[in-house]
């Protein structure tokens, strides 16, 4: 049985018209593929925006775990603990 | 209100529209609308209350489907763009076409990897549409260098005529569901058979609603070695393809489209085909009134040099007033109208960003 944590998802600004306007979300989850899981199920819009329809998450888009990106870390299967706060930004791209 | 012509013009920053009366005296432009990203398709369906949808292709958090009912005042994103099933393994890229379907809330969208979606609800929900997006040759399609793209749809009745690059002409003749690659004639200089069964880049395909059984196709040409296969007419509702290149500076060129009132006039805008860009600097839209047999140059008012853009697939359009006016949008970002059916040539605004899509409309 995984243990799972409170875990805050803080939503940038940009994305926060997919999820009624919510500054953050909270729910429990022991990874962050477990997070966003939840994410799909509770907020399929701000899902949708996040990851494509493979699971991905989408090229531009950075998660953090705290204030290290999940790429540095296990990607999607990096583990949470109590507390731990996951930030969704857009990525630095344009042009 | 009095009839306006609308201008829809799907950019790389965004949607802009613009309005002007009747007599195209002189349009007002509003936008940028969406988030700054690129839009490849728009739509202005008049089956019912007038309604613009747009497709805008947001690289950080996905395709989106723009909709405004107050004539492109305000848009807001429809419900959901399409989406592929889950388990199916590709992933949206973009938006290429988006069409009215034979219900007043029916939608037909082509996007990339090439597939084709249908909404029965103004673009609320759509669902993918196996006998094209699932049809045998679709993992052996390829993507051409705008990328693996479903970039047209024609329907009339139970016919429906797909463009995909690089994919070719598709056709269904029930409705909709199944397809069969339709290619007799169309040429391909990439691959070594000059005329394969499916695979070929078609560019743009155009058909006249009072004439289902005349198309046009704007192809991929510019190939020394198998000159006019960029321009081409069939007779029989697309099941044969042949030459009607004769006579233009070049068979390469993106758009093509059809006179609203005769058949046998259409428009195309040859390009260079190794850049891409207007011919000897100088840009110009060829008509042909008898279907392609012979062609003029229309370039009253354009410039005569020193002019290097690209005119994309859907950047080229044509209004539905008597005595209609064409329209361009070129990769340099200005909007062109040509009165009297491209015979004489202004700039309506020149400094947009890069153009993908201007659509024409009288509300």
């Amino acid at each position: 049985m995984p243990v799972t944590a409170d875990i805050i998802i803080e939503i940038g600004s940009v994305l926060r018209d997919y999820c009624g306007g919510a500054p953050e979300l909270t729910l429990l989850a022991a990874t962050v593929r477990e997070a966003l899981a939840q994410i799909e199920q509770q907020q399929p819009a701000l899902y949708r925006s996040v990851c494509d329809e493979t699971g991905a998450v989408r090229r531009h888009v950075g998660v953090f775990v705290n204030d290290t990106h999940i790429r540095d870390r296990d990607g999607l299967d990096t583990a949470l603990v109590p507390g731990d706060a996951i930030t969704i930004l857009p990525a630095v791209s344009g042009g | 209100m009095p009839e306006r012509v609308l201008l829809t013009i799907g950019t790389k920053k965004g949607l802009f529209v613009a309005e002007g009366a009747k007599n195209r005296r002189s349009f007002s432009l509003r936008g940028p609308f969406g988030s700054g990203v690129a839009v490849y398709s728009t739509l202005v369906d008049t089956r019912a209350r007038p309604t613009i949808y747009a497709s805008s292709c947001n690289a950080f958090f996905g395709m989106k489907v723009l909709r405004s009912t107050d004539l492109g005042k305000t848009f807001k994103e429809t419900k959901s763009a399409p989406t592929f099933p889950k388990d199916d393994g590709r992933a949206l890229i973009n938006i290429w076409s988006l069409e009215p379907g034979a219900g007043k809330k029916d939608l037909w969208c082509g996007v990339e990897p090439a597939s084709l979606f249908r909404s029965e609800d103004g673009g609320d929900s759509w669902q993918m549409i196996e006998g094209i997006s699932n049809h045998e040759h679709a993992r052996k399609w390829q993507p051409g260098n705008g990328g693996l793209c479903l970039h047209t749809i024609v329907r009339h009745g139970n016919r429906v005529h797909l463009g995909i690059s690089t994919g070719g002409h598709y056709l269904s003749e029930d409705g909709g569901a199944t397809y069969t690659a339709s290619n007799s004639g169309v040429g391909a200089g990439f691959v070594p058979d000059p005329y394969p069964e499916f695979g070929q880049c078609v560019h743009k395909i155009a058909q006249h609603n009072a004439a289902p059984g005349r198309l046009y196709m704007q192809n991929h040409g510019g190939w020394a070695e198998r000159p006019g296969i960029g321009v081409l007419r069939s007779d029989d509702y697309g099941h044969t393809w042949r030459s009607i290149a004769n006579g233009l500076p070049s068979d390469f060129g993106f758009p093509i489209v059809v006179h609203p009132e005769d058949p046998d006039t259409v428009y195309v805008m040859p390009l260079e085909p190794m850049t891409r860009t207007c011919p000897d600097g100088a840009p110009a839209v060829w008509r042909s009134e008898n279907g392609g047999d012979s062609w003029k140059r229309l370039a009253h008012g354009l410039p005569k040099k020193e002019t290097y853009f690209t005119v994309q697939r859907d950047a080229l359009d044509i209004d539905e007033v008597k005595s209609p006016a064409l329209y361009f949008g070129t990769t340099t970002g200005q909007l062109w109208m040509g009165r009297d059916g491209g015979e004489d040539w202004e700039c309506l605004f020149d400094a947009l960003p890069p153009i993908h899509n201007v659509k024409a409309t009288v509300v």
